[in-house]
């Protein structure tokens, strides 16, 4: 043996998960010019922002419209119902946040001429089929964010 | 422009190594330098990097530079690394290219690694999670198992592609990695047993998926003028196109028609002054089995929605309409990101040099291309290649 000196570290067992990596947006006004958003989700209401130029529809919700640059928009409903394009199930590999609740639905939900991704609650693969009429859904974080599903 | 030519290259065996991010780099510079003569690091005047999460995989940025030290590069025109996800080794490629055609670089190395298998696998995926649009379609779940597999879901529903047809993507590729000693997977599989096999994310299954993988690779690019210094048997670039439409699930081109892969190769075929005739070997991005089927499609090797019947007829084999992924493809040899293209790039470089073994050996190609796709297809870029 050499005379270096041998000592032991600790490492923390676990941490929190971090704000960026459950997936979920940072809401309110101080962290993005969207936040009207989630507090119209907040009431029940799916709503995107609409170019008040232009009259394009865009979604995501945008501070700018990218067809024509404008900083008007308005914030228009998009109503609560829904159709189910297309339709999936997470069975493995799940990021970390989403592991316990695996299996579970995504699908992508036409409302109007947008397609609009989506988990999929209250059902099961097997369950669903192309076409069927979905339901808003609002989901609340424990640190009062809140984000959409839709539900069979 | 200059012309351009790729004079060598070397890379790692993928898979799941035992080996990091920095071993993986070493590997595969040492067996790019080996591979052309009379080229010493000193002479390589660019670097680019294709390297898609370094910062989540490894917790490493600023990578570029890290490479340059280990292979002992110092660059003193262009270091740079890119990332465009599943097609960041192809950016690399085509930022060589374009340092080298407009004068600017003599001698470019462009280089690709990943090191994806991580202590905890949940980390992994949750990297793979944040590709798509992370606020509006990442935190649905949306990485690419079930993107692509509602993908594949729209495809069966609106042109009767079956299980089977996809499943026979698989069976090819794996055919062709069997025979591919840098292959993750060196291993035939039948139809049954792509059908047998875990379902990730309906109606796609394990052998339907591209693996996670670790790997690095690189090439070496001159002026075409300089290019019998190093070889005999030079590759030259012979054009390039890269299209994208949108980025959001919302705002695609389409789900099952792959717009912007018709520009790219429109844009790719024109600068390259070729048409598809006179392609020998596609390189395909085959990260999902229905990624390829609707590849032919794109590419117009069939008619939209008869990707499924053109892997059936057996089109897309050697000796078939045109030889898909002889290499072995995604799906066979496994998908480090940022060397993907790297590495398709390298086996087509030995295909024209009549390196790879006789099995999935295309006779006398002149002409072949390599595709990527990245993030939700929503992006597509095609390099041109000629012996």
């Amino acid at each position: 043996m050499s005379n270096a000196e041998f000592d032991k570290v600790k490492r923390p067992e676990s941490i929190k998960l971090p704000l960026m990596l459950d997936f979920y947006p940072l809401e309110d006004t101080k962290t993005t010019g969207i936040s009207q958003f989630f507090k119209n989700l907040k009431e029940g209401r799916l709503t995107t922002t609409k170019c008040k130029k232009c009259s394009r529809l865009l979604w995501p919700p945008r501070i700018v419209c990218s067809n024509c640059l404008s900083n008007e928009l308005e914030w228009v409903d998009l109503g609560a119902d829904g159709e189910l394009y297309a339709f999936t199930e997470m069975r493995i590999g799940a990021p970390l946040g989403f592991v316990e609740d695996v299996p579970f639905c995504i699908g992508i939900v036409k409302i109007g001429d947008l397609l609009i991704s989506s988990r999929i609650d209250n059902t099961k693969y097997d369950q669903l089929k192309i076409g069927d009429k979905l339901q808003l859904k609002i989901v609340e974080l424990e640190d009062g964010r809140v984000f959409f599903r839709f539900a069979k | 422009m200059r012309k351009v030519a790729i004079v060598g290259g070397g890379a790692t065996k993928c898979g799941k190594r035992e080996a990091s991010w920095r071993d993986l780099v070493q590997e595969a510079g040492k067996a790019m330098f080996q591979s052309v003569s009379n080229l010493s690091p000193k002479d390589v005047d660019s670097l680019i990097v294709g390297a898609a999460q370094p910062e989540r995989f490894v917790f490493q940025a600023h990578v570029a530079p890290m490479v340059a030290e280990y292979l002992g590069i110092t660059p003193r025109k262009v270091l740079a690394r890119t990332e465009l996800m599943c097609a960041s080794g192809q950016v690399a490629i085509r930022y060589a290219w374009a340092c080298v055609a407009s004068g600017l670089s003599d001698t470019a190395v462009a280089f690709g690694v990943e090191k994806m298998f991580m202590p905890d696998m949940a980390e992994a995926q949750t990297n793979m999670t944040c590709v798509l649009d992370r606020e509006w379609d990442g935190v649905n779940g949306l990485s690419a198992p079930p993107f692509f597999a509602m993908t594949a879901q729209r495809h069966m529903y609106e042109f009767g592609t079956t299980r089977d047809q996809m499943a026979q993507v698989s069976v090819k590729n794996h055919h062709y990695s069997s025979m591919n000693p840098l292959a993750q997977f060196q291993k035939e599989f039948t139809v049954e047993d792509v059908l047998k096999s875990l379902v990730i994310s309906p109606p796609l299954q394990l052998l339907d998926c591209s693996g996670i993988t670790d790997g690095a690779a690189g090439v070496v690019m001159v002026p075409a003028e300089e290019a019998m210094k190093y070889t005999d048997t030079p590759m030259y670039i012979r054009g390039s196109g890269q299209a994208s439409i949108g980025n959001a699930v919302n705002n695609l081109a389409s789900l099952t028609e792959w717009v912007p892969l018709k520009l790219a190769a429109e844009e790719a075929f024109r600068t390259a002054n070729i048409g598809l005739k006179d392609i020998d070997i596609a390189e395909l991005h085959d990260c999902f089995t229905i990624s390829e089927i609707m590849e032919y499609e794109a590419l117009g090797w069939c008619e939209k929605g008869k990707g499924g019947k053109f892997i059936e007829e057996g089109q897309p084999y050697i000796g078939g309409k045109i030889a898909v992924n002889p290499r072995g493809g995604l799906l066979g040899c496994g998908h480090p990101l940022g060397a993907t293209a790297i590495l398709q790039t390298l086996d087509i470089l030995q295909q024209f040099r009549g390196e790879v073994p006789k099995g999935r050996l295309v006779e006398g190609a002149e002409v072949a291309i390599a595709h990527n796709l990245s993030g939700p297809a929503n992006v597509h870029s095609i390099m041109v290649y000629s012996r």
